[in-house]
């Protein structure tokens, strides 16, 4: 007895230690959940969600960021920056060739940046309004020439946020319409091989990837699983390894994580910083007095909603900055953001404001408009429709389809409130002056200021925080933008999303990028 | 009148189904009497299990009271389910009795109309009615009509054919009635059982066709019913079964209802059936 139980020791610890010495795995099929079904291929036209699961595995960035925050060299090998911080130089890796054999050169990414980012990216404008003119003395340099310093552009070069694309399948052709939106060829680790709408789109390995060795995988499949619980069901049996973006719902995942093969984590969101909120029409329909919105925001439970819908997942917004924005010292704690509502108040600014409730106690009527992103949100209509119903403001709810609310929104500006969630980004720069600014009304462009808000005040101050190299002054500024914002409230926000990657323990690898499930999955591997 | 109760009571199932129907539809009518609140209102504790809070049948993920949900959305399955019927069976009477009566080219034309329909799945293309017309209570009477009206049209075609050569129409085209008194009065007459049979049939199917709309999302999200109640808690099935569980009794109730007394009415208006129990 004592024998078998030694005997049984020693395998054990073979076992781990062959476990433990295990390297990583080539091949196999890595399937996850692509939560809902893009409606482009087009990264670099939209940053919508669920393109960004996708694309970033078939176009690159110059540069990746790891979970620190670091810069890591993807199709730049290393960049140089002048002691002005006008001109960055970049040296780009060789050797490098689009999925269909031309070459990967400097003049494609000038060509990208000041042809497809700058013009119709929707955060493209902000990230390189600086950018005057890109030298390319050589195939494999490139020399930013920038009009003013602008440190935050150096955050936004992941394949996600800037994806490099291929100037001879786009040059001369219209870049929002051209081709190469739906057969995308790029420089990464995976190829586009097929996407069979409602079903599935499939990567193969890309076998002349510049890494040598990369990527591990074979293939993957991003899938489309439009019910919330047939997706967990797919979870549970081992069908797809990984979901992001809560594709879970939150109360599957925290039942899933008790699990021995599943696990959870929060990780691959901070370079997203993801705040939900409300969008109001701010130029016709009922919320164009901006003491209406004060009052909607005033009168907003953001506990309860974090608590019962997203599990405890969150945190109540109180500004229109994030609070991560504390670690740069930029965010500030706003009036008009109640953590759990203050209904007798938000009833005393209307009545003030001259808003008489009628026989049955209704103010106005307004339709809100849900992200079709899923349960939750439906839930946070549902919810947002009763207390608006408690202030007097009759709420019809409606639902769409991606491309059909994008539209109504961002090209139709045909509705009234709309709930959303942006991302804010590293820096305020790039995620949140596109929600404020005159120069972000865009008709078309997905995810700018589609309250059509416009202050000539505000864009002062949002132009110079974006130029002031000063950490003091930059607070500031700041603070002036978010008491602006918190008494306009062109947006509500209503609290800062923690998303939740669910993921089988058999997938190793994917978690290196500060990207997340926006990553490449260059390094991913499954152990079986 | 008399002698039809006393057949019908004969079959004892059906006189059960209409005994719970009546109670479905006293339910609905007191429905804003027994909870005068809105049923979307968020009543309490999140996820209260039932008897406990103050809920009957307990609370779903925002608190709202199932109970509540099932009374009004009794009110919801209801009426979409007599509207939709209505429409359907006015449509199927429309295309069968012309198709019958007239025969020839307009029965070929309106009958290949009627296959086309007949041949795309019925909830499918609800479905991809609604998805187009947008949610809303009208996109799903609309759908749900749209999708059952040939079967009434076949039926009334049927008995339209069989009547039409019949000696007491003859008798009447004889004494120079007009086509459509005798469409109207003499041949509709004659064909209404079984009308009124696969009518109380089609409410059934109707109310689940809702409720399958619903639970996929496709409600309209504004209205209370039972398969968005089920929908919205399908998800918390295993830790909090009250919140679809009982909206799915409901359900289940009221349609086997509607069909016992469906098969009751077939019963009882066709008397050569009648002793084959």
């Amino acid at each position: 007895m004592k024998n078998i139980f030694k005997g049984s020791l020693v395998a054990l610890a073979l076992i781990l230690s062959s476990v433990a010495a295990k390297a990583q795995e080539a091949g196999g099929t890595l399937a996850f959940l692509v939560q809902p079904e893009p409606p482009t291929l087009a990264s670099y036209v939209s940053t919508s969600g669920p393109i960004g699961l996708v694309m970033p595995k078939v176009y690159e960035g110059l540069f990746d960021y790891d979970n620190d925050g670091k810069m890591v060299p993807m199709l730049a090998e290393s960049y140089e920056m002048s002691a002005d911080g006008k001109t960055v130089t970049f040296n780009l890796r060789k050797g490098v060739r689009w999925h269909d054999g031309e070459p990967f050169t400097s003049a494609d990414v000038k060509f990208t940046i000041l042809e497809v980012l700058k013009k119709v990216h929707p955060r493209g404008p902000n990230s390189f309004r600086e950018v005057s003119r890109i030298d390319t003395p050589d195939d494999h340099t490139a020399i930013f020439h920038l009009d003013n310093p602008a440190p935050y552009m150096m955050r936004s070069f992941s394949a996600y946020e800037s994806p490099m694309v291929p100037m001879h399948l786009l040059e001369g052709q219209d870049i929002k319409s051209a081709p190469l939106a739906n057969n995308p060829v790029g420089t990464g680790p995976f190829k586009f091989v097929e996407w069979k709408k409602g079903q599935y789109i499939r990567l193969d390995k890309n076998e002349d990837y510049w890494q040598e060795g990369l990527p591990y995988l074979d293939r993957i499949v991003g899938r489309f699983i439009p019910d919330a619980s047939t997706r967990t069901a797919a979870m549970e049996n081992g069908e797809v390894m990984y979901a992001a973006y809560n594709a879970i719902p939150n109360i599957d995942a925290v039942r899933l994580k008790e699990r021995d093969d599943i696990d959870v984590t929060t990780d691959g969101y901070s370079m997203i910083n993801p705040m939900a909120l409300i969008e109001f029409n701010t130029k016709e329909g009922p919320f164009v007095d901006p003491a209406i919105r004060r009052a909607i925001s005033t009168a907003i439970d953001r506990r309860f909603m974090i608590d019962t819908i997203f599990f405890g997942y969150g945190k109540p917004a109180t500004s229109a900055l994030s609070s991560n924005y504390k670690a740069t010292n930029l965010h500030a704690e706003m009036p008009n953001y109640p953590e759990t509502g203050d209904v007798d108040a938000a009833n005393a600014m209307l009545d003030a404001a001259g808003y008489a409730r009628d026989g049955d106690g209704v103010r106005m009527r307004a339709v809100l408009d849900i992200i079709p992103y899923g349960e939750d949100w439906r839930r946070a209509g549902e919810y947002l429709k009763q207390a608006m119903g408690d202030i007097g403001i009759e709420i019809e709810l409606r639902y769409e389809d991606v491309p059909t609310w994008l539209k109504r929104v961002y090209h139709n500006y045909d509705f009234e409130m709309n709930v959303n969630y942006f991302y804010q980004l590293p820096d305020p720069v790039l995620g949140v002056h596109r929600h404020y600014g005159t120069n972000q009304i865009r008709q078309g462009t997905h995810f700018v200021n589609s309250s059509r808000y416009s202050n000539p005040e505000l864009d002062a101050l949002l132009d110079s925080g974006s130029k002031e190299p000063d950490a003091a002054k930059r607070t500031a500024t700041y603070q002036e933008i978010q008491e602006i914002l918190a008494n306009d409230m062109p947006v509500v926000n209503l609290f800062e999303l923690e998303f939740l990657t669910v993921y089988n323990t058999e997938l190793k690898g994917a978690y290196g990028s500060a990207m997340g499930a926006y990553g490449s999955f260059r390094e991913a591997w499954l152990e079986d | 009148m008399l002698a039809f109760w006393h057949r019908y009571k004969r079959n004892r199932s059906a006189v059960f189904g209409l005994v719970v129907i009546v109670l479905v539809v006293l339910m609905a009518a007191t429905a804003d009497f027994l909870y005068p609140f809105d049923p979307f209102r968020l009543a309490g504790k999140p996820l209260s299990a039932p008897g406990t809070n103050g809920f009957l049948l307990g609370s779903d993920s925002l608190g709202r009271d199932v109970a509540a949900g099932i009374v009004h959305g009794a009110k919801t399955s209801l009426l979409i389910g007599l509207i939709a019927t209505l429409v359907a069976v006015f449509i199927g009477i429309l295309f069968g009795a012309l198709s019958g009566y007239y025969g020839g080219q307009l029965d070929n034309m309106l009958m290949r109309i009627t296959e086309i329909f007949q041949t795309i799945p019925s909830f499918i293309f609800a479905i991809l009615l609604v998805a187009i017309l947008k949610p809303s209570i009208y996109s799903v009477v609309i759908a749900i009509s749209v999708v059952s009206w040939p079967g009434v049209a076949r039926l009334v075609r049927g008995e339209f054919l069989s009547l039409k050569s019949r000696e007491f129409v003859q008798a009447c085209h004889t004494l120079g009635m007009s086509d459509l008194r005798i469409m109207l009065r003499e041949i509709l007459p004659n064909c209404l059982s079984p009308i009124i049979v696969i009518g109380s049939l089609m409410v059934a199917t109707a109310i689940l066709i809702e409720s399958g709309l619903s639970f996929l999302g496709l409600g309209d999200p504004n209205i209370m019913s039972w398969g968005f109640q089920i929908g919205a808690g399908r998800t918390m099935l295993r830790s909090a079964w009250w919140v679809c569980t009982f909206p799915g009794v409901a359900i289940l109730i009221t349609v086997l209802a509607i069909n016992l007394v469906g098969e009751g009415l077939n019963d009882a208006l066709n008397p050569r059936l009648r002793e084959r129990n």
